[in-house]
C-alpha cells in the first residue's frame, strides 16, 4: 500500500477546473518529484492533502501524517531556528505547554534539536531564523516539517527562490529522507533536478500526462508538458 | 530604412462622472464655509483681542512654588493617566482582536461579535467615558484611567485587528497544516509575525492617549488639564502658558521615546 494515495482528485476554482482527475501514489521510501506549468494544478493536488483546500471530488488517503514545506519557506522570522522547529510539532500539545517557546516541553525542544542536527543545522538553533541564508531557512522549514514525525512529506517548489548550490542541498537532502523511509513528493520547476527523484510525474491540464522513473521519462515528454505555456508566451 | 514613431494615445480628459464628483466636493466645502462662519476678515479685525491675550499671557509665570513644581507634579499625573489607560486596554484589545481578525478569529459569530464591541467602544469618545466614570468614582485621575482603558480598547483592538489581518499567512499556514490549534497558530505564527507593527501601533497609541488626558482633565479627570482649566477659568493666562509649555515638554518626551522604540523594533 502506498504511503499517499491520490485518486481521481478534482477541483475547481470559480468554475474553471484546476484538477480533473488526477491520480498518484507514493511509497514509502519513494522520492517523487512532480513536474508541470504553471496552472497545471501540481501546487493545488498537494495543498489538497494537507488541507489547505478542498477538493471537489476524488481520494486522499496518507499512511500516518502528513508535513509540507513551501516554497516561501513560512519561518517566523524574528524566532529561533529551534523555535520555529518546534513549532512543527504544537499539534500534539497542550495549550499549558505551547502558547509561548518559553513553555515548550524538554523532549520537544530535543526532538526539535534531532531535527535540525539531520538538515545540518544544528549548530544554527540560537539563530533567529531571518537570518540565515534561503537554503538554511529552507532546511530549517524541512525540520520543522519533520519535527511533526511524518509518514509522508510533501514539498511545494522548494527550491524555486533559492541559488542552484543550495537547490542542489534541498534536492539532495529530500532524496536523502526518502531513501531512510519518508514519502517524498516534490514540485519543481527544474526538470534536471528532477533527475534525482525515483520516479517523476508530469501534469498537464489537471491530470497526470505520464509517470514513471527519469530512465523512461525522455526530454520530449517533459518539453510537451510546457509547450502550451510557451505558445501562450 | 525610416523608423515611424507611433503617435502619442490620444488625451484622456476627465470623465462626467470625475468632473460631477469635483462639483460635489467644492459645493461642499461651500456649505461647510458658510456653515462654520469661516471668515478670514473677521479674524483680521478680531487682531487686537489676540494681542490683548498674549500681552496677558507672555512671558509665562514661571514662579516655582505655585505654578511651575505644580504643573510639573500634574504632567506626570497626566502622563500616568496615558501610561495606565493604555497598558490596562491591552489585555481587552489582545483578545478582542484576536477574535476580530480573519487570520485568526475561531467563526463568524465571534468575529461580528468582536467587531461590534470594538465598533461600540471606539464610536463613544473618551470624554463622554470620563464623564460617565466621574460620576461613578468621582474627580480625579482615576476616572480618567478608566475612560481611557474603555475607549483605548476599541481603538487599539481594531488597529491591532487590521495589522493581524494584513500579516504574511504563509506562517499560519504553514503551522496548521502541521496541526496546530487556533490559539496555538495566534501565539506562534501571527502574533510573532505582526509584533512590529502591533508595538509600533501601541506605542502610537500611548503617544495619543497621553494627549488625550490632557483633555480629561479638563472634564474634571485630574491632571495637567484641569490646571490649564483652572487657569483660564481664572483668567491667568500667564500661568497657562507655563502649563501648555510643560505639556509641550511631555508631549516630545513620549514621542521621541516612542519613536526611538519603533526604530529599535523595526516597526
Amino acid at each position: 500500500m502506498a504511503a499517499l494515495e491520490i485518486r481521481k482528485l478534482t477541483k475547481s476554482f470559480a468554475g474553471r477546473p484546476v484538477l480533473t482527475g488526477v491520480d498518484l501514489q507514493v511509497r514509502a521510501g519513494e522520492f517523487v518529484a512532480v513536474l508541470g506549468a504553471n496552472g497545471s494544478g501540481k501546487s493545488t493536488a498537494l495543498r489538497c492533502v494537507v488541507g489547505l483546500e478542498t477538493p471537489d471530488a476524488g481520494e486522499i488517503h496518507t499512511e500516518g501524517r502528513s508535513a509540507m514545506v513551501f516554497q516561501k519557506i513560512h519561518l517566523v522570522g524574528r524566532r529561533t531556528a529551534l523555535d520555529n522547529v518546534c513549532a512543527g510539532a504544537l499539534g500534539g500539545l497542550p495549550l499549558h505547554r505551547s502558547v509561548s517557546p518559553l513553555l515548550f516541553p524538554r523532549e520537544l525542544r530535543e526532538e526539535a534539536m534531532r531535527c535540525l542536527d539531520r538538515v545540518g543545522l544544528a549548530d544554527r538553533a540560537g539563530e533567529r531564523a531571518g537570518r540565515l541564508s534561503g537554503g538554511q531557512q529552507q532546511r530549517v522549514a524541512i525540520a520543522r516539517a519533520l519535527c511533526r514525525r511524518p509518514r509522508v512529506l510533501l514539498a511545494d517548489e522548494p527550491v524555486s527562490a533559492l541559488d542552484p548550490s543550495a537547490a542542489e542541498q534541498v534536492i539532495t537532502l529530500l532524496a536523502d529522507l526518502a531513501s531512510e523511509g519518508l514519502a517524498v513528493a516534490a514540485v519543481l520547476h527544474q526538470p534536471q533536478l528532477a533527475r534525482s527523484a525515483d520516479r517523476i510525474v508530469g501534469l498537464l491540464g489537471g491530470r497526470v500526462a505520464f509517470d514513471g522513473p527519469p530512465g523512461i521519462v525522455s526530454g520530449s515528454d517533459v518539453d510537451a508538458l510546457y509547450l502550451p505555456e510557451r505558445t501562450a508566451a | 530604412m525610416t523608423v515611424t514613431t507611433p503617435a502619442p494615445p490620444r488625451r484622456r480628459w476627465p470623465s462626467p462622472l470625475a468632473l460631477g464628483i469635483t462639483a460635489a466636493v467644492v459645493a461642499l466645502h461651500v456649505f461647510a464655509w458658510n456653515a462654520t462662519g469661516f471668515s478670514p476678515a473677521a479674524l483680521v479685525q478680531g487682531a487686537d483681542g489676540i494681542a490683548d491675550f498674549f500681552a496677558e499671557a507672555l512671558p509665562p509665570d514661571l514662579t516655582w512654588d505655585t505654578v511651575l513644581r505644580p504643573s510639573l507634579e500634574a504632567a506626570l499625573v497626566t502622563l500616568g493617566i496615558g501610561l495606565l489607560g493604555t497598558t490596562f486596554s491591552v489585555p481587552f484589545a489582545l483578545v478582542l482582536a484576536l477574535l476580530a481578525a480573519r487570520a485568526t478569529t475561531s467563526g463568524s459569530a465571534a468575529y461580528q461579535a468582536a467587531r461590534s464591541v470594538l465598533s461600540f467602544l471606539r464610536s463613544v469618545p473618551d470624554v463622554v467615558f470620563a464623564l460617565i466614570f466621574v460620576t461613578a468614582v468621582g474627580l480625579g485621575p482615576f476616572a480618567g484611567v478608566l475612560a481611557l482603558v474603555f475607549h483605548n480598547t476599541g481603538v487599539l483592538g481594531k488597529l491591532w485587528a487590521e495589522a493581524m489581518e494584513e500579516t504574511d499567512l504563509g506562517p499560519r499556514d504553514a503551522l496548521w497544516v502541521h496541526g496546530a490549534s487556533r490559539v496555538q497558530v495566534a501565539a506562534h505564527a501571527v502574533l510573532p509575525t505582526a509584533l512590529p507593527q502591533l508595538v509600533g501601533l501601541l506605542l502610537y497609541r500611548l503617544d495619543v492617549n497621553v494627549r488625550s488626558s490632557l483633555v480629561l482633565g479638563l472634564v474634571g479627570a485630574g491632571g495637567i488639564g484641569f490646571l490649564i482649566n483652572q487657569s483660564i477659568k481664572l483668567f491667568r493666562f500667564d500661568e497657562m502658558v507655563t502649563h501648555i509649555l510643560v505639556v509641550l515638554v511631555l508631549v516630545i518626551v513620549v514621542d521621541q521615546l516612542s519613536a526611538l522604540i519603533r526604530r529599535r523594533i523595526g516597526a
